[in-house]
Parts: C-alpha cells; sequence; structure tokens
C-alpha cells in the first residue's frame, strides 16, 4: 500500500500535502487523503492551463519574462479573480526554505503602517521619452553610442564574407585611410632631417619660420608629434636635438593654421620632460639652464593658448611641477626646471605654489648653498641657479603685486573733468598693454638673468634686468610719476563703476578697504621675503614702496 | 482451445467495449447453435485469430502494453533503412500522444505520466508546443475538457506514405502482432499512399501539423480562388502613368522641381533633419533613371493583376492624394545592393509597461500602448524641432529639460480599463486607433487628442487591431477566437470571421483591401474574405504561436513570423511557404516590406532588425530545391540594438524604415 501511495504521489508534481495545506488555508478541515489525491492532477491541469494563458498574455505585452500581472490577465481571461498582493511590478523575490530541496517561499515582511505613513514619499519615477538615433545609415550602422557597440567592428568581416559568397553585389566600405600627399611627405621629412642633423642652423631657423607660418600643414601635426615624442624619449642626451625639437613645438603652436589642440595630449609629456628632467645634454658644456628656461616659456605659451579648453591642463601641469619641487629627492636640475615653469605660469602661481613653500625649501637648500659645506663646485653651482630662480619668481611676484596697488589711491583732482569717453577709451588700451608687457617682460627677463649669470648670481645682477624690464610698461619715467600712473589704473577702473552706480563714495570706500586689505596681505608677504632672503629682495620693490614699508 | 472458452471471451471482449447490440446477437446466436450445427463462425477453427482475441482481452488492462508496444515501434522505426525512416518517424508522433491520451483515459495516470516523460524527448523539436499542452492532461475528464485533446481524439492524422514504407510498416506490425499499435495506426491515422520512390525530408513542414481532417478542409479551401493583384486605377498605377510622363519634364525642370519637392510639408515632417534628406534626394535622383528601367522590367517579368475593390471605399483628397504620389516619385529604390536607412525611436523609462508600439506612415507620430491602459503620442517632428540634438548625442540634456518642468512632450489619451495591446494610425495619421484587454477598440483623434468612438463587440481581450491601406475600414483580432472587420461610423462589426481553433493574435490587410489575413496560437495563418467573411487560405507551417504579418506591396505575398523566431514567406495564391527565413532565435514582433517589396524587415525580441532580399528568396526557390540546398534565406544585414527588443517597423513610403521598442536594462 505504501508503495502504491508512492507512485500515486508521483503522477502529478502537485504533492498531496500542498493539496491539504491549500484546503487547511481556507478552512476545510476535513479532506480526506484520496480526495486529495485525486485533487492533485486536477491542481496541476489548472495550473498549467493559467500558465498558457499567462505566457499569452506576455507575449502581447511584448515581453519574454512572465510577470504576476500576466497571470493576472490570464485569471481574468478565465473570468476568475486575480490574486492580489503581487502585480507590484518588480520582480518577486522567492527564497529558499533551509532544509528543503524544492521548496521557496516569497520573501513577505510585516510592514508597520506608521513606519509606511511616515516616510516621506518616493521619489516619483522618470516620466517615459522617446529617444531617435540612426539605427543605421544606407545599410551600415554608424559607430554612436546608441548603438551596439560589438557589431561596427565586425562589419568589414562579415562584409567580406558576403562578399566571398555573393560576389560583386555588396559594397564594402573600408575604414577611411589617412592619405598623404607626395610633397607634404618629402617637406615632413626635409624638417625631420633638419631637426636631427643640427649641421645648418640658419637653414633650420628658415625651417622653423615655415613651420611657423605655413598653412596646409595640417595634416602632418599628427606625425609630427609622434616625432616629436620619439626623438624626446630617444635623445634625452643630445641637447640639441631637444632643444631644436623645442623650437619645432613652438613654432607648431605659432602656427594659425594648425589646430593642434587634439594633439596636445602627445604633446605634452615630451615639453614637460625637457623641462624637468634630470639630466638633459651629456655634455657639461651643454647650456641645459637655456633649455629648460626655453620649455618653461612654452609650457606657460601652452596653458595660456589651451588652458580655457583644457580646464584640467594647466591644473594638471602645476601639480606635476610642484611634485618635482618638492621632492627632495629630486634633483636640483629638476627643482630649476620646476620653478621656471612654474614662474612662467604667472604670479598667481608662484604666489600660491612656491611663496607657501618657500620657507622650508630654502632651509632645505641653504646646506648646499653654504660653500664651506658643498664641496662639490658643481653642486654649489647648482645650488644658486636654483636660488636665484626661486628668488626671481618670488621678487617678480610680489613687484607684480606692489604694482597693481598704488600706495595712496587718492583721486586726482583732474580726473572728473576728463570725458568719460575717453576714460572708457583709455582703459582697453591699458589692460591690453598690461598683458602684452606681462607676456613679453618675462622671458625677456630671463634671457637677461641667465646671460648674466655666469658667475654666481648675484643680488645686483638680477636687479639691473628686473629694472630694464619693467620700463617698457612704464617707459623711463620719473618715481613720482609712476605713482601717479599706477594710481591710474584702479582710478579708470573706479571711475567705470561710478558710472554704474552713482554712489561714489561707496564704491570709493569700497575699494579703498580692498586695496587696504591687499596692501596688508602684500605687507606682510614683503616681510617674510624679506625675512628669507634679506636684502636681496629689496630691488624688486619699487621705491615708493620700499619707503613705506621699510 | 476450448470454444466456450473462446466464446466467453469474445463476449466478455464486446460488452466491456459496450457493443451490447453484438453482444446480444451473439448470445443468441449461441443459444440457437447450442449443441447443434456449429458453423455460422469459422473463428474457432481458426487459431490465429482465437490468439488474437485471447490477447485482446488478458492484456486490456495492462497499461505496461502501451509502453512496450511503443517502444517496440520506435527502435524499429530508428532502425529502419534511412530512405524510409523520416517517413516510418512521422508516424511515430501521432502514435505516441493517442498511446499517451489512451492511458490517461483509462486512468492510469502514473504510467501515464512515466511513459510521456520517457519518449517526449524524441518530438520536443517539433511539436513542443503541443506536448506542453498534452502534459497537463491527466485524469480522463481533462480529455474531454480540453478542446486540443478532443479534436485529436475525433480526427484521424493524415500521413502521406510512399507504399513500400507502408507494406513496411504493416508487415512490422503483423509479423510482432503488436495489435493495439495496429489499432491505434488504424484509428488515427489516415495513410495516403502513393507510389514511388519516397519524399526527400525537405517535405517536413506537411509533416509537422497534426489537425486531423482539418489538413482535407485545409486543401478545400486552398483551391478557392483568390484575386490578389492590386486595386485597379491605385495611386502607383497613377504613378507610373504621370511618372513616364514626368521624366522628361523632371530632368527639364532639374534643380527647382527638387528643391520645391525639398520643401514640401511631409518632407520636413518626415524627422526634420535635413542633412539625410538631402543625401537621399541625391541618391534618390541619381538612381532615378536605373530605377525607372528597373521599374519596368520587373512590370514585365510580373504584371501584377488589377482588381476591382469589392468594398465601397473612402475617396481620398486631393492634397493627401497629392502627397501620397510625391513621396512614392521620391522614393528611394531599395536592393540587396542600396540598403535603407533605419531611424530608430527608443522609449526610455518604461518601467516595462510598453505593450505596444505604432509609427505613422511618415514616421512623424509614434504611439505607445501601456499596461496602465494609458496611450502615448509623440510628435516626432515637433521633438525633432524642439531638440534636434537627440540625434547627436545631446538627447539626455533634452530629456532633463523637459522632465523637471513637467512639460509633456507627448499626447496622453486615458480611456481604456485595461492594458492596451495594440494602436494603429490611419493612413494620414489624423487617428488613432487601440485595441485593449478591456474588450474595447477606441477610436481616437490625434488632432483633438481625444476619444471618439468606443467599438464593444469582442468578448475578450482585443490583441490586434489595424486600419485598412485606405482607412475607414479596420480589423481586429480577440482572444475570443475571432477577427471582425468594422468601419469606423458604425459601432457594430460589419464581418465575424471565425474558425480559428486558438486566440487570433495578429490581423494585416491585403494591399487592395479585400482580404485581411491573420495569425494565431493554433499556428495557422489565415486569409480571409472581407465580403463574403469566408475564410480562402490556410497557411499550415508555423511551429508555435504567430505574432507578426505583412503583405507584400504587389499582393502576392505574405510573411509571417513567429514565437521562435521563424519567419515564413508564403506564396498567397498556392499558399505554399516558399522560404522560411531562419535566423532570429525569440519572438518576431514585427515585419513590414520595403515600398516597392524588394526587402522584408524584421524585429525582434532578440534585439534585433533584420533584412532580408526577398528578390532572392523567390526567384532562387526552384533552382536551389532541385539543387537540395536548403539554405534558400538569405539575410542581407542584421542591426543590432543595445539592448532593444523591436517592437515596431515600418517602412515610410519613401523607404526610410522606422523601428521602435523599449529599451529593457540587461537582466542581471
Amino acid at each position: 500500500m505504501q508503495l502504491a501511495v508512492e507512485g500515486e504521489e508521483k503522477m502529478s508534481i502537485v504533492p498531496k500535502e500542498t493539496i491539504e495545506v491549500i484546503a487547511q488555508s481556507i478552512g476545510i478541515t476535513n479532506l480526506s487523503p484520496e480526495a486529495a489525491l485525486m485533487l492533485a492532477p486536477d491542481v496541476e491541469y489548472r495550473v498549467r492551463e493559467i500558465m498558457q494563458e499567462a505566457i499569452k498574455c506576455m507575449r502581447h505585452s511584448k515581453r519574454t519574462t512572465l510577470t504576476a500581472s500576466d497571470v493576472d490577465g490570464a485569471l481574468n481571461l478565465r473570468n476568475l479573480e486575480p490574486i492580489y498582493g503581487f502585480g507590484s511590478g518588480g520582480p518577486i523575490r522567492f527564497r529558499k526554505a533551509i532544509g528543503h530541496r524544492d521548496l521557496f517561499y516569497t520573501d513577505d515582511r510585516e510592514v508597520d503602517f506608521k513606519d509606511v505613513i511616515e516616510a516621506p514619499l518616493p521619489k516619483a519615477p522618470l516620466d517615459t521619452e522617446i529617444v531617435c538615433h540612426w539605427l543605421a545609415i544606407e545599410g551600415v550602422q554608424p559607430a554612436i553610442p546608441e548603438n551596439a557597440p560589438l557589431e561596427v567592428i565586425r562589419a568589414p568581416a562579415e562584409n567580406q564574407i558576403y562578399q566571398q559568397k555573393d560576389g560583386p553585389l555588396i559594397d564594402i566600405r573600408l575604414p577611411v585611410k589617412h592619405v598623404l600627399s607626395k610633397e607634404l611627405q618629402l617637406y615632413f621629412q626635409k624638417i625631420a632631417e633638419l631637426t636631427l642633423s643640427k649641421s645648418n642652423p640658419s637653414l633650420f631657423k628658415e625651417a622653423l619660420v615655415s613651420l611657423a607660418s605655413d598653412s596646409g600643414l595640417h595634416p602632418l601635426v599628427p606625425y609630427f608629434t609622434n616625432f616629436i615624442a620619439d626623438e624626446v624619449s630617444r635623445g634625452l642626451n643630445d641637447f640639441l636635438l631637444l632643444f631644436n625639437l623645442m623650437h619645432v613645438v613652438r613654432s607648431l603652436l605659432q602656427n594659425p593654421h594648425i589646430h593642434i589642440e587634439p594633439y596636445l595630449h602627445q604633446l605634452m609629456p615630451s615639453v614637460v620632460t625637457c623641462l624637468v628632467s634630470r639630466k638633459l645634454g651629456n655634455r657639461f658644456a651643454d647650456n641645459h639652464w637655456d633649455l629648460r628656461d626655453f620649455t618653461a616659456n612654452l609650457v606657460a605659451l601652452i596653458c595660456k593658448r589651451f588652458g580655457n579648453t583644457y580646464i584640467t591642463l594647466q591644473s594638471r601641469l602645476t601639480k606635476t611641477l610642484v611634485n618635482a619641487l618638492l621632492d627632495p629627492k629630486k634633483a636640483l636640475t629638476q627643482h630649476y626646471g620646476a620653478i621656471q615653469g612654474l614662474a612662467a605660469l604667472g604670479h598667481n602661481v608662484v604666489r600660491l605654489l612656491v611663496l607657501s613653500n618657500l620657507e622650508p625649501y630654502l632651509s632645505l637648500l641653504e646646506p648646499e648653498l653654504d660653500a664651506e659645506k658643498q664641496k662639490n663646485q658643481m653642486k654649489s653651482y647648482e645650488a644658486w641657479r636654483v636660488y636665484g630662480a626661486i628668488l626671481r619668481a618670488a621678487g617678480l611676484c610680489i613687484h607684480d603685486r606692489l604694482k597693481i596697488f598704488p600706495t595712496l589711491p587718492s583721486p586726482s583732482p583732474s580726473f572728473p573733468s576728463k570725458g568719460k569717453g575717453k576714460v572708457i577709451s583709455t582703459e582697453p588700451n591699458k589692460r591690453k598693454l598690461g598683458v602684452d608687457s606681462s607676456e613679453n617682460r618675462s622671458p625677456h627677463k630671463r634671457l637677461i638673468a641667465t646671460d648674466g649669470s655666469d658667475g654666481g648670481p648675484s643680488p645686483m645682477q638680477v636687479d639691473r634686468p628686473t629694472g630694464d624690464a619693467n620700463p617698457p610698461q612704464n617707459s623711463v619715467r620719473p618715481s613720482s610719476s609712476e605713482q601717479a600712473s599706477d594710481g591710474n589704473a584702479p582710478e579708470s577702473r573706479n571711475a567705470k563703476e561710478k558710472d554704474d552706480s552713482k554712489g561714489r563714495a561707496i564704491t570709493r570706500k569700497a575699494i579703498l578697504d580692498q586695496i587696504w586689505k591687499d596692501d596688508l596681505d602684500s605687507g606682510r608677504l614683503l616681510v617674510k621675503l624679506h625675512q628669507l632672503y634679506g636684502d636681496r629682495i629689496l630691488p624688486f620693490i619699487p621705491s615708493t614702496e620700499m619707503s613705506l614699508f621699510l | 482451445m476450448d470454444p466456450e472458452q473462446v466464446d466467453e471471451f469474445v463476449m466478455g471482449y464486446l460488452k466491456k467495449k459496450g457493443f451490447n447490440n453484438a453482444a446480444k446477437q451473439l448470445q443468441e446466436a449461441l443459444h440457437h447453435n447450442n449443441g447443434g450445427t456449429f458453423n455460422s463462425t469459422d473463428y474457432h477453427n481458426d487459431p490465429e485469430l482465437t490468439k488474437l482475441i485471447r490477447s485482446f482481452s488478458q492484456s486490456e488492462n495492462d497499461p505496461t502494453r502501451y509502453r512496450d508496444g511503443y517502444s517496440k515501434l520506435r527502435s524499429w522505426a530508428y532502425n529502419s533503412l534511412d530512405l524510409y525512416k523520416h517517413e516510418l518517424l512521422r508516424v511515430m508522433y501521432p502514435v505516441f500522444i493517442h498511446c499517451y491520451m489512451d492511458l490517461v483515459g483509462k486512468g492510469h495516470t502514473r504510467e501515464a505520466r512515466a511513459f510521456f516523460n520517457s519518449f517526449r524527448k524524441d518530438h520536443e523539436m517539433i511539436h513542443l508546443r503541443d506536448l506542453q499542452k498534452l502534459e497537463g492532461v491527466l485524469v480522463p475528464s481533462h480529455l474531454e475538457e480540453m478542446e486540443f485533446a478532443r479534436s485529436l481524439r475525433q480526427s484521424k492524422v493524415n500521413i502521406k506514405i510512399c507504399q513500400y514504407s507502408y507494406d513496411l510498416l504493416l508487415q512490422y506490425l503483423h509479423r510482432t502482432e503488436s495489435t493495439l499499435m495496429l489499432g491505434i495506426i488504424n484509428e488515427h491515422i489516415n495513410f495516403q499512399v502513393y507510389s514511388g520512390q519516397p519524399n526527400s525530408s525537405s517535405d517536413d513542414i506537411d509533416a509537422v501539423t497534426i489537425v486531423g481532417s482539418f489538413q482535407e478542409t485545409a486543401d478545400h479551401i486552398n483551391q478557392k480562388e483568390i484575386q490578389w493583384g492590386l486595386l485597379e486605377d491605385s495611386l502607383e498605377d497613377r504613378l507610373e502613368k504621370t511618372g513616364s510622363l514626368l521624366s522628361d519634364s523632371e530632368k527639364g525642370q532639374g534643380e527647382s522641381k527638387d528643391g520645391d519637392v525639398d520643401d514640401s510639408k511631409k518632407r520636413s515632417n518626415e524627422i526634420g533633419k535635413q542633412g539625410s534628406s538631402l543625401k537621399k534626394l541625391k541618391k534618390d535622383k541619381a538612381g532615378n533613371a536605373t530605377a525607372k528601367v528597373a521599374r519596368q522590367e520587373t512590370s514585365i517579368v510580373s504584371p501584377a493583376p488589377r482588381v476591382k475593390p469589392e468594398l465601397a471605399l473612402p475617396v481620398m483628397s486631393t492634397d493627401v492624394e497629392e502627397s501620397i504620389l510625391e513621396d512614392l516619385r521620391n522614393r528611394v529604390q531599395l536592393s540587396s545592393v542600396a540598403m535603407p536607412s533605419v531611424s530608430f525611436y527608443t522609449f526610455v523609462n518604461t518601467h516595462n509597461g510598453l505593450n505596444c508600439a505604432s509609427i505613422s506612415h511618415d514616421g512623424s507620430l509614434v504611439a505607445g500602448g501601456f499596461s496602465d491602459s494609458s496611450i502615448k503620442v509623440w510628435d516626432m517632428a515637433k521633438i525633432g524641432q524642439a531638440g534636434s540634438g537627440a540625434l547627436q548625442g545631446e538627447s539626455d540634456t533634452n530629456d532633463q529639460n523637459v522632465g523637471p518642468n513637467g512639460r509633456r512632450n507627448y499626447t496622453l489619451l486615458l480611456g481604456h480599463s485595461g492594458p492596451v495591446y495594440s494602436a494603429t494610425f490611419s493612413p494620414p495619421g489624423d487617428f488613432v486607433l487601440s485595441s485593449s484587454a478591456d474588450t474595447t477598440i477606441r477610436l481616437w483623434s490625434t488632432q483633438l487628442n481625444a476619444n471618439l468612438v468606443c467599438y464593444k463587440g469582442h468578448n475578450y481581450p482585443v490583441w490586434d487591431v489595424q486600419f485598412s491601406p485606405f482607412g475607414h475600414y479596420f480589423a481586429s483580432c480577440s482572444h475570443d477566437r475571432t477577427a471582425r472587420i468594422w468601419s469606423m461610423d458604425r459601432v457594430q462589426p460589419l464581418r465575424i470571421m471565425a474558425g480559428h481553433l486558438s486566440d487570433v493574435d495578429c490581423v494585416q490587410w491585403h494591399p487592395n483591401c479585400n482580404y485581411i489575413a491573420t495569425g494565431s496560437s493554433d499556428k495557422t495563418v489565415r486569409l480571409w474574405d472581407v465580403q463574403t467573411g469566408e475564410c480562402v487560405r490556410i497557411f499550415i507551417g508555423h511551429r508555435s504561436m504567430v505574432l507578426s504579418l505583412a503583405m507584400s506591396p504587389d499582393g502576392r505575398y505574405m510573411a509571417s513570423g513567429d514565437e521562435d523566431g521563424t519567419i515564413m514567406m508564403w506564396d498567397l495564391s498556392t499558399a505554399r511557404c516558399i522560404t522560411p527565413l531562419m535566423g532570429h532565435n525569440s519572438c518576431v514582433w514585427s515585419l513590414s516590406y520595403s515600398g516597392e517589396g524588394s526587402l522584408l524587415a524584421s524585429g525582434s525580441a532578440d534585439c534585433t532588425v533584420k533584412l532580408w532580399d526577398v528578390t532572392s528568396s523567390t526567384k532562387l526557390t526552384k533552382a536551389e530545391e532541385k539543387n537540395g540546398n536548403t539554405n534558400r534565406l538569405r539575410s542581407l544585414r542584421t542591426f543590432p540594438t543595445k539592448s532593444t527588443p523591436v517592437h515596431a517597423l515600418r517602412f515610410s513610403r519613401r523607404n526610410l524604415l522606422f523601428a521602435a521598442g523599449a529599451l529593457s536594462k540587461p537582466a542581471s
């Protein structure tokens, strides 16, 4: 009998016990086992029937996964009450009953009404939208993000297979090849030769001019960037080659017909290498300082031109440089390059990144500078170069700051009588001049500075070039007039703001406050610099300021 | 053997089988002849027959006989000569299901289940759906209740078999005395014996469907004449006439004419993308000369006959007519070398609720039917203007701009009270029809954005609704196993097409409006005469539920796609499958022929759009059949989407292919 019962159980996938449990749950307690056995196959049949209807509903909902709502739909088709409580959209999570192989239950937590009521409303789901894209254009799938990426790569191969099968029926679209004209190839070869040969400086100069001005060179840009990257990595010992390469970079940057931006990422590593590499050139005679200065300018130029479009460019660059500077393990030559690079990026960069680190750095440099402690002539020389560079950077920075702010921002009495138009017209000129001069000044100065640095850098030597460098802006003027002209810039700004808002006194007061605050900052900075540098900083400070601060 | 005993057996058998009259007669005869001369019946003296009778009686209640008999027959069939094997194997399936049903009918549920499970593998490949249905049948009452089982029991299966195979089978059955199998075969199989060599296995499609006497009616129905030609005086006709006139003048006028064309309203509607349209136009111009020639060639090869409309067709306004003519004139000629462009509308954030999508003829309107009973209609022309960037990947910002503002850029149509299963645009795009699980069909105006009419008639969810090619009339189909023809101005259906054995899942109009085709869960496609409401063709061959239908523009062919991903191309006049197109591996939701009928596009749940070469598929059939080449399909291209099942496809009149689907997150 037992055997028979077991056999009977097998005849339906719904076990007898299930029927009994269901019967109990709906309040039938006296269900006989025979009845349960009889019911089991029928239950299975009904369930299967419902599922087949549910599959129909699923198909018509254009889905391939069955959901609770499909079952409800199927029950509806049979005019039955749907089973409530499962149609919550998301898939139902089943849990395995421990200790049973094929027993599952739904994870149904008890929910406290209070929690539900107090919970904040859930975020509204996003509304349905339609997005349109080209799945194919004349039978070819465009490689756009909306399309599946895989097929684009596979497409040519597939076409080829068809080609073999079907003969010339199907056109193949191969990826477009970049074709260079013969002339351009020759041009590139010639330039590359000149860069590498170093034997004919005059011709190379001509080549650089051509590179900087010729139109139609754009197709060569990728080749040049490759060439430069290759040669820099290969020729780190060849000073002249590196210098030539940097010249090529500058010419390319200067060329107005070349759109070099997309290749910057290839170019920058080589350029930065020439700035902060430990060793550039292998001979003692190689003036690698020169190369570093030149490259620093190049870097500044790049940042100025592409800083707007590549927002991360400058920040990444300065990070590299500051890291090089603050790493005591790095060679002094690298520090020098880093300082020059930062200095070329402008006074704000210097103020933020160099001056803040000035004190610890100088203390680090101190032993190297001391002739008694540092016996190595070469090392000592390098240290002094670095010291000079950092002094100059700091000095220029403080000079620049002091120059902007007038000591006594009292308006000149003649000012209000001037025509407005004139004031406004003069202002842009002045601004422009300021920009120009700052651009001109730094390379100019640096060149002179390096010229005069054959011996140990003395404060006086550095002082003189700065004095010379300033005049392009201020021209040769008595210091008293300098004050007046310095006062003019904020004054005109002042005037402009006055036009906008009538309250003269208020604006002027605000400006005065600002200036005082800045002045105080500058003052503190100056004092600090003076402490660090001693009198060597003094030549950078305009005489009027000097009188005020000291 | 004792004659008395034999008599007893015979009596018992007759009684058991319910042949009471015969039993009575036999008894009377026995009484009559009792003790007297005994010559009327010879079965006592025939040892063979006695044995047979004995075997009948003794094993009547033994369920294992079915298993033994079937497995013997099976191994014999599998071990038979290859030449005849496939014919003999065809016999196995009906024997199998009837053995199972016999067992169930006699109440041997356990044995039936065991029998079913041990042999179901053999038949799963072809008959999976049927087996799934039958699997649930466990008690005799189910056999009565289940329609499918009932029809199987009542009808005979037709099997074509060659003379030699037939003889082999009979010899085997007699030799082994497998009377049980013989009985089943006699009872349920109707052999159509033909002389000559057995057919090649390529004919398997005929063997697939087991619908019994249905086959005969199908054959009978398929004899009927149908006129699949295009309507006389159709726009295409007119175009060809005027086209030949225009072709000269067009060349003369040149640019200015094309400029006008470009400015036409439809053009700008099409998608609001000037670049592509210009390109297409250029290509059009270039291909125009050759296309003309090609068109003439094809018309020489197969002049589609012209027929008169049986329905009173609505009159088209001249404006609409002009714009259609314009479109036809500017149609890009597609072929296996000139592929169409595909514009894909992806529904995002549907939360699994999109049941159907529909695209208007010019692609400017897209409707989606949702499981929350709503219908949403997007005007793509407007969206295209507002954010043409959508095509350049700026779609995200576009979405965000619109979303939080609370300004919907679709029209919400509310009215149904159940999931919306289908939506269709009238040809000019001014009306939308939708069908729903609430058993109604609703007519909406896209101009008023309001519900105009609610058509009630179906008793169960309406799976599909389609506007006729000329508007005004529409066809619907439902779970109630009927398809119905309606006109917009009447709330009652004009015709009810009944005959399918299961749900009617999809419906499609013939281009000449005189016929509709319906695809059903009974795995057949039927063609119905709209005027008489009669079934005029039955297409048998699909192995699962038919989900999509498309008619070729010349009215000669029909394509149907099923749940398994098979697409079949049918010749309407012969009702034969020209070629099965295999390639998809999931449900084919949508099919569409290109404007001149050279390409077929299919969209599937496997997230691809495939293009099929129709011309080669139809032309090469004969030659390839001779070569025995089974690889008849020619899939031209497959365009995979990222993760979007393709719900709807439509070739615009200018042969731009529009596709739509809901982005579904890959299951992870």
